[in-house]
């Protein structure tokens, strides 16, 4: 039952809605999904098993997570921003800052913990990417209908997710370290369930409103 | 002051719900200007579209007015001297040769004016072209006709180097001067039509002035019909110009419609 949580519930449902509704999707952009939701199940389900059976602690499997979740997050936010002219050069700059900052920050843990400061900033950029998404669309003078727009809803899950999760992330070592025995009940916990229910239904209707949109 | 565990917790659990928030406001702000985007967006098709039923619907008019000029020109001339031909021929003796040889000279005349009449009136039938010859050649070309009833003095003055306004401007100004001439002939009771046409810091101004009866334009403007002097402000500030109108009762009327950025 340890596997069946509302966090592998809700990231279940959302690579299900990823295959059934992006399945034949002409974008490599979009169909990029089912295998990265698929990676996030078998993350979370990888996690759960090491913490559950194997008694040690997850973080290496997260912290090797964070690599696929950056880059293809950005990724995808570059892709929405090509009609724009977006240069390909930020990107890369973003990628390289990051793998600094990654590396940097796992020799100074010693590989014996999470990159949580690694983690925060990706947050902090990604609420960044996706108010640029909303500026960009903001001056954009031509109309597009939004409440059925995938990309849209995409970035608001990902605005929600991310920008909720600043303060938890910010206080993550804190929280660690009071809350680690009682996760389950914990703050932390609620607040995650909460974040992921509400991006993974974002994303979930994003899929639908692509799979309208290509039919 | 120390701050126990819990209350960082309720704190760090209060500031994540208002995180929350925030993204939600700012979700439901992106989604009604985005409402608002549409509304413009539907508005300036609409306007467009109106825009596009006005210019053939003043095509239209113009055709018409051609038409009808037409209609009296064959009617009260070209009608008039082929019923004289008619009645000329038919009065030929042909044994009185120095009257005949007269008679088919005056026939002749009248068949070489008849011919001249309905060059003239094939020139006007192409009503477009008259419009794409540019305003001031157009309103020549109108003027001349109301020249020759000579119930008018016309005293028409334009800029010589007067820029071209887009097609459908040209258009409506031109369809707007036909009415303002219409409106003179049939309620004004001039004598004299001044008419100028010049080009004044890039906008084009034509001002017609008449010495006729003159009319309120208040109560005139105040009527439904109101002589089409609600059409004419309108038609022109669908071109972004102005109409001003002023009348004297006794005095005579002066109308300048303004057009900018020439």
């Amino acid at each position: 039952m340890a596997y069946l949580s509302i966090n592998t519930f809700t990231e279940c449902i959302c690579f299900l809605a990823a295959f059934v509704f992006l399945r034949k999707d002409k974008s490599p952009a979009w169909k990029i999904f089912i295998p990265f939701l698929l990676l996030t199940c078998a993350t979370e389900l990888g996690g759960i098993y090491m913490r559950h059976h194997l008694r040690v602690n997850n973080y290496p499997i997260y912290n090797i997570y964070l690599l696929f979740e950056c880059g293809f997050t950005s990724f995808f936010f570059f892709y929405l921003y090509r009609p724009y002219h977006y240069p390909v050069k930020w990107l890369i700059t973003w990628y390289t800052a990051f793998l600094a900052l990654y590396l940097g920050e796992l020799i100074h843990i010693n590989f014996s913990g999470f990159v949580s400061v690694t983690a925060s900033v990706m947050s902090v950029v990604f609420v960044l990417a996706s108010l640029y998404y909303y500026y960009l669309k903001l001056k954009d003078e031509r109309f597009e209908p939004l409440l059925y727009s995938a990309s849209f809803w995409w970035v608001s899950g990902a605005l929600f997710f991310y920008f909720g999760s600043t303060a938890c992330n910010n206080f993550l070592d804190y929280l660690a370290k009071y809350e680690s025995i009682t996760y389950n009940n914990s703050i932390r916990y609620i607040i995650f369930n909460v974040l992921d229910i509400i991006m993974y239904t974002f994303w979930s209707y994003a899929f639908i409103c692509r799979y309208r949109q290509r039919k | 002051m120390q701050i126990s565990t819990k209350e960082v917790i309720s704190l760090i659990g209060l500031t994540s719900v208002i995180f929350l928030i925030a993204p939600m406001f700012l979700i439901l702000y992106v989604l009604s200007y985005n409402r608002r985007k549409k509304q413009h967006r539907d508005d300036t098709i609409l306007m467009q579209k109106n825009f596009e039923t006005e210019l053939l619907k003043t095509q239209m008019e113009v055709q018409e007015q051609t038409l009808k000029t037409v209609a009296y020109d064959l009617h009260d001339n070209i009608g008039q001297l082929l019923s004289l031909t008619t009645i000329t021929l038919s009065s030929v003796d042909v044994t009185d040769t120095k009257n005949t040889a007269e008679k088919l000279a005056l026939v002749e005349d009248l068949t070489m004016r008849s011919i001249k009449e309905v060059k003239a009136l094939s020139r006007l039938l192409h009503g477009e072209e008259i419009v794409s010859r540019g305003l001031a050649s157009a309103i020549n070309f109108e003027l001349e006709w109301l020249r020759r009833s000579d119930k008018f003095e016309v005293v028409f003055n334009y800029d010589h180097d007067l820029s071209q306004l887009d097609n459908a401007k040209e258009t409506i100004l031109f369809r707007l001067f036909q009415e303002i001439i219409n409106n003179i002939i049939q309620h004004a009771r001039a004598t004299a039509i001044h008419i100028n046409l010049n080009q004044v810091n890039g906008a084009c101004i034509l001002e017609i002035t008449d010495n006729g009866t003159g009319f309120n334009v208040e109560e005139a403007l105040s009527r439904k019909s109101g002589m089409g002097l609600h059409n004419m402000v309108k038609r022109s500030a669908m071109i972004n110009g102005t109409a001003s109108i002023r009348s004297t009762p006794g005095k005579g009327s002066t109308i300048t419609i303004q057009i900018p950025n020439l």
